[in-house]
């Protein structure tokens, strides 16, 4: 059957119209049922997209999302998978652990079912994505399916409105006046300018209206979360985003791997408040509370010779800072952020003096350093090579040397030196820059053992000024999200929809007078409270009173 | 008396005096039907005279702040107590706005023992000043945190005004189905509400007497190297996994627990949070027994009268508009700020951190509850029961997570 969308106004209204386009006159009521009510004001009534008829496949899709119930029952779904996420620690806490077992030894029965379901990982799970993309289509398809008409609708209103549209509206006045339709309608004028109101008249006919625009918060705030929803999706691209942590030891240039920069962390500094910091109360607990972790770092970028392994890269430095908790380095989006610390007091280097054992005679010292030793060294009359170098010093079962690991927890170096009353092709000699493992592991008898310098050669350190020693190792979080400044636009255009929609609201007041009496239809977004006392204080400045309260038409509301 | 002592005693003297704001907003109310008298003019005298009342303990409560604040050279919001305290100084914030807006007296009546009671709850974490750790120092601690408050506060005006509307509503002579279901929910209600009290009176009550249990956990049992002290403050009803009862004061001739927890029930201190809650459970319903049989009939049902004078419609819309001025303040306080500070902090704007999940929870409930108050019949009562709801999940985030979770937020909250 073929609907007659034709109001008694004569105007033609798309099908699903609930209120006149145009005069406002409910469309396709029974007169039995409805005709006391308040009128469906959302939308100011109009025929939606999603109220076409016959709709084909595309149209059912849109008329899905199209609906505030289903993205209620969306939003309602999300917040439940949510909570069960925060019923046991999700896997992405932990690192080092094997999830298969932990839930089950951790938490039972229960932990191991919490498992199989997958609720271990719920955030990144594919259903709980799949929520969140389908909201993302309900926030862009709701608010098209109804900005589009309603500003049509907000954009051509008629001033003189159908009576019934005036009448059942929740808030309403009627009353008679005593003089002729047109002054009254010019002396109302005035008043609502004063309120802010935008005035419009048209015989005996007035629409006042104000704060339009916070009808379009709901829709600002839509935009907001879809760009804010889209920037956390594409955040997962290659190339946006790098997420590592590193270690970086104090007074070492560091490279970045996957980057072009290097970084020094030039010093690192750890402080704890100090008693007269702490309140009494405090005090006598006893705790250590640290205040301060700060690298001083400086960051370089290679210029030259970079993905040569062989060469020696060339470096400029482009950004010095001191990398506090809540104060990162940021470099052109390049962000390294204070982690975690260890206090580590590793050799760096060392100075070793060449010292002949039995005169005594001192040949002078040069300076080895743990990671990147020269491989030649001239002290004196002797020529020091060096043979091997073994990080993590150990035995094999042949009691040959080896390096156990490739820490450096017992560094221990091999010479081959030449020079006056060795033999020709030189002797071995073994050091242990650490003073104790020179007595545990026995370099003396080593020495001896290897035979080669007559034992008339010694390697000894003669002042602490000889050693250089690193502190402290820093771990430092590198960073690189490119789409922060999305992530950031979004949230920022969400606040200004919420402000927009929640702390003004679209308020309007329809008037005409007919034989002398007067109908006052009010309608406000919100805020029906503060939407009363604005008309009775109108009415009154038009010589009317009447109790705020008995402008309310009661009924359902919205 | 240096600063730390004045803010001492002006949290002290801010608790009083909102308890005598709240027994003027009583007089107030059941004044109206006094012998001799007007009724307007009485409520008109005595709303005056519980609002200034109120505004007085606003100013001690803030001096409370002002001077912590001076002493420890932070915004005292930066552990439970502080928190709590500056939660239930937020409600009494939003409260007064509302106020201002609808002069409705009736709101505090129920207003003010809600802060009352939060301040309460706050007194009983540790009070002393803590020294920030590195984390916390930054400028977002003090927009982050105080923000997030004020939106929480405001749900929870929300959540005064949804639960007046529903004693205002609901039938209580009804005897069908709804009727008796909407009953017994109010009346659960409350008497949670009266759980928390008994929790807080318990605490209080040992805590003046000064009783100390001390229990010894085996290492098998705690999962630790060596085995862990457990110190109780509250009568040990329920007994630490595997644990020796090391020393315990005598309460009523008893001096044992009665029951060991569950193995299954882990995490730090479980034996003692158990311990709590039975005590709170216990107090609680004897509070609650106490009152019914006082009152003689179920506490919503005695609580109802007092309502009469007040329009549901009124009701209704306080809680929305109060939700729909908080929903703006919560979403930028505890979302977007939030996410600012994670970011700067922890290099990450969203880690699915428990307290950050269960803020996002919290803003999903209440955008469901804007979202449904779109469509028609949807205010009252069922509205009201959205708002009441909302506050139980806003409490569980702000209280719950740290108690029982404890993720990266667990700093904020001690046992």
């Amino acid at each position: 059957m073929i609907k007659n969308t034709k109001c008694e106004c004569g105007h033609q209204n798309p099908v699903g119209t609930v209120l006149c386009e145009a005069c406002g006159k409910p469309q396709f009521e029974e007169k039995t049922e409805n005709s006391g009510e308040l009128l469906e004001m959302r939308y100011d009534g109009v025929a939606r997209r999603s109220q076409r008829a016959n709709p084909n496949f595309i149209d059912k899709v849109w008329n899905f999302f199209s609906s505030v119930k289903v993205a209620v029952y969306l939003i309602i779904i999300t917040l439940v998978g949510a909570m069960l996420g925060t019923v046991f620690t999700q896997e992405t806490m932990f690192v080092t652990i094997n999830p298969e077992t932990y839930y089950k030894t951790k938490y039972g029965t229960i932990g191991h079912i919490y498992y199989k379901l997958g609720l271990s990982d719920t955030f990144n799970s594919w259903w709980f994505i799949l929520l969140l993309v389908m909201i993302g289509a309900s926030l862009v398809i709701c608010s098209l399916d109804r900005v589009l008409p309603l500003y049509r609708a907000l954009s051509k209103q008629k001033i003189r409105k159908h009576m019934q549209f005036l009448t059942r509206q929740r808030v309403v006045y009627q009353g008679p006046i005593h003089e002729n339709s047109a002054a009254w309608i010019e002396r109302a004028v005035t008043p609502l300018k004063k309120k802010g109101y935008r005035v419009h008249t048209e015989g005996g006919a007035l629409l006042a209206e104000k704060q339009r625009f916070s009808r379009w918060g709901p829709y600002v705030i839509h935009i907001g979360l879809i760009v804010f929803l889209l920037a956390v999706l594409f955040r997962g691209l290659p190339g946006l985003h790098m997420d590592e942590h590193y270690w970086f030891p104090e007074g070492e240039i560091t490279p970045i791997p996957d980057t072009h920069f290097y970084l020094k962390n030039e010093k690192f500094t750890v402080e704890y408040y100090t008693e007269d910091e702490m309140s009494e109360d405090f005090k006598d607990q006893g705790k250590v509370v640290p205040k301060l972790f700060e690298t001083k770092a400086v960051l370089y970028q290679c210029v030259a010779r970079c993905d040569d392994p062989l060469a020696e890269p060339e470096l400029k430095e482009v950004h010095r800072h001191n990398i506090q908790v809540n104060d990162p380095l940021n470099y052109k989006g390049f962000q390294a952020y204070q982690f975690s610390f260890e206090n580590i007091s590793e050799l760096r280097s060392v100075q070793p003096t060449l010292v002949d054992k039995e005169t005594g005679e001192v040949y002078g010292k040069f300076k080895l350093t743990m990671n990147d030793p020269d491989t030649e060294y001239q002290v004196g009359p002797y020529k020091l090579v060096l043979k091997d170098k073994y990080m993590d010093f150990g035995l094999d079962e042949q009691k040959r040397p080896i390096s156990k690991s490739g820490e450096p927890n017992a560094p221990a170096f091999l010479f081959t030196i030449t020079g006056p009353g060795l033999p020709e092709d030189g002797g071995q000699y073994i050091y242990f820059p650490y003073l104790q493992q020179q007595q545990y592991y026995g370099q003396e008898q080593l020495n001896q053992r290897l035979g080669g310098t007559n034992n008339k050669l010694e390697l000894d350190l003669a002042a602490m000024t000889d050693v250089d020693i690193i502190e402290y190792n820093s771990y430092l979080n590198i960073r690189v999200d490119r789409v922060m400044p999305f992530v950031w636009t979004g949230l920022g255009i969400v606040m200004i929809g919420l402000i927009m929609g929640f702390y003004w609201q679209h308020r309007r007041i329809w008037l005409r007078v007919d034989d002398g009496i007067v109908t006052l239809g009010g309608h406000t977004t919100k805020n029906w409270f503060g939407m009363r006392r604005e008309v009775s204080s109108f009415l009154q400045g038009m010589g009317i009173e009447v109790d705020e309260k008995s402008l309310d038409n009661g009924g359902n509301r919205s | 008396m240096n600063l730390l002592e004045v803010s001492k005693q002006a949290f002290v003297i801010a608790f009083l005096l909102y308890c005598v704001a709240f027994c003027f907003y009583v007089v107030t109310i059941t004044g109206k039907t006094w012998k001799n008298r007007d009724p307007k003019q009485h409520e008109r005298k005595w709303g005056k005279i519980s609002f200034v009342t109120t505004l007085l303990g606003l100013l001690s409560h803030l001096v409370y702040v002002a001077t912590r604040w001076a002493w420890s050279g932070h915004i005292p919001v930066s552990n439970m107590y502080e928190f709590m305290t500056f939660l239930s100084l937020m409600i009494i914030v939003a409260f007064t706005i509302v106020y201002l807006i609808y002069r409705k007296e009736l709101v505090g009546l129920f207003a003010l023992p809600l802060a009352i009671v939060v301040m309460a709850y706050a007194a009983v974490f540790p009070r002393d000043v803590q020294p920030l750790i590195p984390s916390l120092r930054s400028i977002w601690l003090y927009i982050h945190v105080t923000l997030a408050a004020a939106g929480d506060a405001f749900f929870a005006v929300g959540f005064i005004a949804g639960l007046m509307c529903l004693l205002r509503t609901i039938d209580f002579k009804g005897t069908d189905k709804s009727a008796r279901r909407q009953k017994l929910w109010l009346e659960i209600t409350f008497y949670s509400i009266i759980i928390v009290v008994g929790f807080i009176v318990s605490v209080f009550a040992f805590r003046a007497s000064g009783y100390e249990a001390v229990f010894t956990q085996s290492a098998e049992a705690t999962e630790q190297s060596n085995g862990t002290k457990e110190v109780y403050n509250l009568p040990p009803i329920v007994a630490p996994y595997e644990s020796q009862l090391e020393s315990a004061d005598s309460f009523l001739g008893m001096s044992k627990p009665l029951v060991e927890v569950p193995s299954w029930f882990k995490g730090v201190n479980a034996g003692r949070k158990s311990n709590t809650i039975v005590w709170a459970l216990i107090t609680g319903t004897l509070l609650y027994g106490v009152l019914r049989l006082v009152l003689r009939k179920p506490l919503s049902e005695a609580l109802a009268p007092a309502l009469k004078g007040m329009d549901a419609d009124d009701l209704d819309e306080i809680s929305y508009r109060a939700i729909a001025i908080g929903f703006p303040v919560f979403t930028l306080g505890a979302l977007v700020f939030a996410m600012i500070w994670a970011q700067q902090a922890w290099g990450r704007f969203w880690g699915w951190d428990p307290k950050e999940v269960w803020a996002l929870i919290t803003w999903l409930f209440y955008s469901v509850y804007l979202h449904l108050r779109l469509s028609r019949g949807f205010h009252g009562r069922k509205a009201s029961w959205l708002a009441v709801l909302g506050f139980l999940v806003v409490m569980f985030t702000l209280v719950g997570v740290n108690l029982i979770i404890a993720g990266l937020h667990s700093y904020a909250g001690t046992d």
